[in-house]
């Protein structure tokens, strides 16, 4: 057991503890590092979406029976199970052209995803290839600026009348 | 530019709607003006929030979406036109919900958050461990802007009364606050309370927060409860019982093992409760170091740790020190300056120095403008005719008429008054008086959180999106701001935008929503107060101990030199001496008290004087001996005035009373609401009047008033003599050169 904070004699009030849990005849802790836990990862988009179209393309297949729910959500669960045995070719034959869609959004989204996977790995690919920018200078600014009088005026015999 | 808010879910009670409603708050400080849109607004709300279908961003503005559990609203913000931004409210992990709906429910919000990455241009994070997963999740430009507490909500005296008395006993008391989920581990904190009545047998433990009574995890929950003494499950509670909740416990216990903030952390910390908390996730990061964060969940190590707690007085006293240091990073100010970072507006912008000798520009801010009826409405009326000619004035209004309705009634736009600008904006919501009372009732003399208080504003209204809209896009046009009556929408909500040239010239009385905390950017952030008498300073003083500077400056009173009594007797045919009051005749001004002593008064005197009411009418006026006689004209009311036997002022709720100079000026005594400081003290400075504060004090007080209406008139005339209209300029014109000189500097 590791106690963390500020304001507490964290060693101290640990080992009083123990000592009270051992003059109880309880077992006392043992000290453990905290474990590092990270952050949860990233979830990719494209991957997932897709994964999930498949899961949930066909209709026809039902969810897994579940309820958060004690009691009386035990009965719906029995009575969805036996909707489900008993009107099976019913749910089918209902849902059979929403079933079919859902295979051509499948289908579509992955191509698209991978369309733009492949354009990605180009942009990056080119952008790698290409040369580094040149650094922008105060005396390069991208906007031409604007000229007093003089500058303006043509260097003499260059230019002027032709 | 605007920043508006997108939020799945904006109900009472909700985590992420108090954020939003926060970090709104905020943005007006930092000069923003946005609105909130939500996927579902709750019952009643819609004045503070509108539906997502509402939305219409420019392309300059700036739209924050609040995320968390899988939402179509992430879909909708990638193909907003506009700058997005996300605010993340952390997801809790699959892990803790294997084969349930909810799993993958959350997979996708993790999934959706990685998708808005390449689309957004600014991310926020309410904790550093936030940020750390939206970099994970492909972010770039991320910041951290904490959630916060107001610690004054969170006082002893906010404490529900009846739920405290019901909370009383032995300990110690454990209290937990958060749904009932199982992530946050409630059967954890069973088996820590098991252990505690080992050793303390008569401990108990208080479990706060929504649950479903027939859910499967809740009924085992209650099964495990039965067989241990003193468990509440107090459910969901109103803002002042969650309170009486954090203030009836010894110790706070979180046992969650997922937490990407954690408000209850920082709540107890503001209620000053010491807090236990299983290091999970951000925990650790929110304690920072405050309170005890433990490792391990050694139930009867922790329950001994919990009696150490609550009986080793010194030590609890450190850790309530260290919570309360820890509580200032909490803060709004805080929470602000890191909005600011975030928003890259963390250095003020670079002032220019105004051109010499030029008038300063100046917006003047009211609710009402024009030909309306209203104490407030005419004050401000007046410092724009004798300030024209020294500021380049602009009047920033409503198209509103009715201040009962706010209906509009003027066109919006443009329109010149000789050298006054007039700039209408319109009314996007009608009150409906009924309901709004039915709130007040609610909300009044009680502690409340800031949604409560902020939904009363809105309802109070005139809710007038377009004027917000002008002081954000606009503000640089002016050099300050005078901004009349505390109460209203467009002061609560436009002053902090430009609060650092504001004047407010708050006609504040003591009234319920003057209490409220949604009103202290009010009066703590303008550059000066401007009242009306020094028992309305002292009044705000009261409420308001760190309120801006304040002066008092009142107004001049203006006598036409002619008054002729006899022309308003003969144009209203009026024989009997008579009692008058001008001004709108509704309950809230004590009409109804008036006419009941006055018809009390015709009961037991044949003799007695009529009474003559003129104004606006919002209410029935019948009586022997009462005469309505409609709006009256300048000239009207002062021949009214000068032939009164006393004009009787029967509001309690009265900052200056315009009415009771005008009635000095005129040389006529005046009876007044002894309910009233502002009016006792004008009395009391005048001697030139009475007071009433009951029927028999009426009968006495007019009396008293006939029988020495000479020396009255004389000290009444005396008095106005003090209310002078260049000494009044001069203070507006001190005050506003002091904003344009910072301004410049």
């Amino acid at each position: 057991m590791k106690l963390m904070g500020r304001d507490i004699p964290a060693r101290e009030l640990l080992a009083r503890i123990e000592e009270r849990l051992r003059t109880r005849g309880l077992p006392s802790s043992e000290s453990v590092e905290v474990p590092s836990e990270g952050v949860e990862p990233r979830v990719e988009p494209f991957a997932f979406n897709l994964q999930a179209l498949e899961e949930h393309a066909d209709t026809t297949r039902p969810l897994p029976l579940h309820t958060h729910r004690g009691g009386a959500g035990q009965l719906v669960l029995v009575a969805k199970w036996a909707f489900r045995k008993t009107c099976q070719v019913l749910i089918n034959e209902t849902l059979a052209r929403q079933r079919v869609f859902n295979g051509h959004v499948r289908d579509s989204y992955a191509q698209l995803s991978a369309e733009v996977v492949r354009l990605r790995r180009e942009v990056e690919s080119l952008r790698a290839a290409a040369p580094p920018p040149p650094s922008s200078s105060p005396e390069a600014p991208d906007r031409p600026r604007r000229q007093s009088p003089s500058a303006a005026r043509p260097p003499s015999g260059k230019s002027g009348k032709n | 530019m605007a920043v508006h808010q997108l939020i799945p879910s904006f109900v009472a009670g909700d985590a992420s709607g108090q954020a939003a409603l926060h970090l709104q708050w905020l943005l007006r400080r930092l000069g923003h003006h946005g609105e909130l849109y939500a996927g579902e607004v709750g019952p009643g709300l819609d004045s503070l929030a509108h539906p997502v279908s509402a939305l219409r961003p420019r392309p300059d503005d700036l739209v924050l979406y609040h995320h968390g559990i899988a939402s179509p609203l992430s879909s909708r913000l990638l193909h907003l036109p506009c700058r997005r931004g996300v605010v993340f409210h952390n997801i809790s992990p699959a892990r803790f919900y294997p084969g349930t709906p909810l799993a993958e429910a959350l997979v996708t919000g993790r999934a959706q958050l990685a998708a808005m990455a390449p689309f957004v241009d600014v991310a926020l994070g309410v904790s550093d461990y936030n940020c750390a997963e939206l970099r994970e999740a492909g972010y770039r430009n991320v910041h951290t802007v904490p959630l916060f507490v107001e610690p004054s909500r969170f006082s002893e005296s906010c404490a529900d009364p009846a739920l405290r008395q019901r909370l009383s006993g032995p300990g110690p008391v454990v209290l937990s606050v958060s749904r009932v989920a199982p992530h946050k581990r409630f059967e954890d904190l069973l088996a820590l309370h098991a252990e505690l009545l080992k050793v303390r047998p008569e401990a108990r433990l208080l479990l706060v927060g929504g649950y479903e009574p027939g859910s499967r995890y809740f009924k085992s929950l209650q099964r495990t409860a039965r067989g241990l003494s003193g468990v509440h499950f107090l459910g969901r509670l109103s803002h002042t019982e969650l309170v009486a909740a954090y203030r009836s416990a010894s110790v706070f216990v979180s046992m969650s093992e997922h937490e990407g903030f954690g408000v209850p952390l920082i709540e107890a910390m503001a209620a000053e409760v010491p807090v236990l908390a299983y290091a999970a996730a951000a925990v650790p990061e929110t304690l920072g170091g405050a309170g005890i964060a433990f490792d391990q969940k050694h139930f009867s190590f922790l329950a001994e740790l919990v009696v150490e707690v609550c009986e080793n007085h010194e030590m609890r006293q450190r850790l309530l020190q260290g919570q309360a240091r820890r509580l200032e990073d909490f803060s709004a100010e805080a929470s602000q300056r890191a909005l600011a970072r975030a928003l890259g507006e963390e250095q003020p912008p670079k002032r220019r120095k105004p051109p010499a000798k030029k008038k300063p520009r100046v917006g003047l801010v009211v609710q009402r403008y024009g030909e309306v009826t209203g104490g407030a409405e005419r004050h401000a009326q007046q410092i724009v005719e004798h300030l024209s000619p020294h500021w380049e004035l602009t009047v920033l209004t409503t198209t509103a008429k009715n201040h009962l309705s706010w209906e509009s009634a003027f066109p919006p736009g443009e329109e010149r008054e000789g050298r006054v600008r007039v700039l209408r904006f319109p009314v996007t919501r009608v009150r409906h008086i009924r309901p709004f009372n039915a709130l007040s009732k609610q909300v009044f003399d009680r502690c409340n959180e800031r949604l409560r208080e902020e939904h009363w504003v809105a309802e109070q209204g005139p809710v007038c999106p377009g004027l917000l809209e002008h002081l954000d896009t606009h503000r640089a046009d002016y050099d300050g701001f005078v901004f009349f009556t505390y109460l209203y929408a467009p002061t609560v909500w436009g002053l902090p935008m430009v609060a650092d040239r504001a004047l407010l010239v708050p006609t504040a009385h003591d009234e319920p929503p003057i209490r409220f905390g949604v009103y202290a950017d009010v009066f703590e952030r303008p550059r000066a107060l401007l009242c009306n008498t020094p028992e309305e300073a002292e009044l705000i003083g009261r409420y308001y101990p760190d309120h801006a500077p304040a002066r008092v400056v009142g107004v001049g009173v203006d006598v036409p030199e002619k008054a002729q009594p006899e022309r308003f007797r003969e144009k209203h045919g009026l024989r009997n001496p008579y009692l008058l009051y001008v001004g709108r005749l509704e309950a809230g001004k004590g009409l109804p008290e008036l006419l009941s002593h006055h018809r009390a008064l015709k009961e037991r005197f044949h003799d007695a004087p009529d009474l003559v009411l003129a104004g606006e009418a919002h209410m029935e006026l019948r009586g022997e001996g009462v005469r309505y006689v409609g709006r009256i004209s300048e000239q009207d009311k002062y021949d009214a005035l000068a032939g009164a036997l006393a004009v009787v002022v029967p509001s309690r709720f009265e900052s200056l009373s315009l009415l009771t100079l005008e009635a000095f000026a005129s040389g006529t005594p005046v009876l007044v609401n002894g309910h009233s400081e502002v009016l006792v003290g004008q009395v009391e400075r005048s001697q030139a009047g009475r007071t009433y504060t009951c029927l028999d004090s009426f009968i006495t007080g007019l009396r008293e008033v006939g029988e020495e209406r000479g020396a009255l008139s004389r000290r009444a005339r005396a008095y106005a003599t003090r209310y002078t209209w260049p000494r009044v300029v001069d203070a507006y014109r001190e005050e506003m050169e002091h904003i344009v000189r910072e301004k410049s500097r």
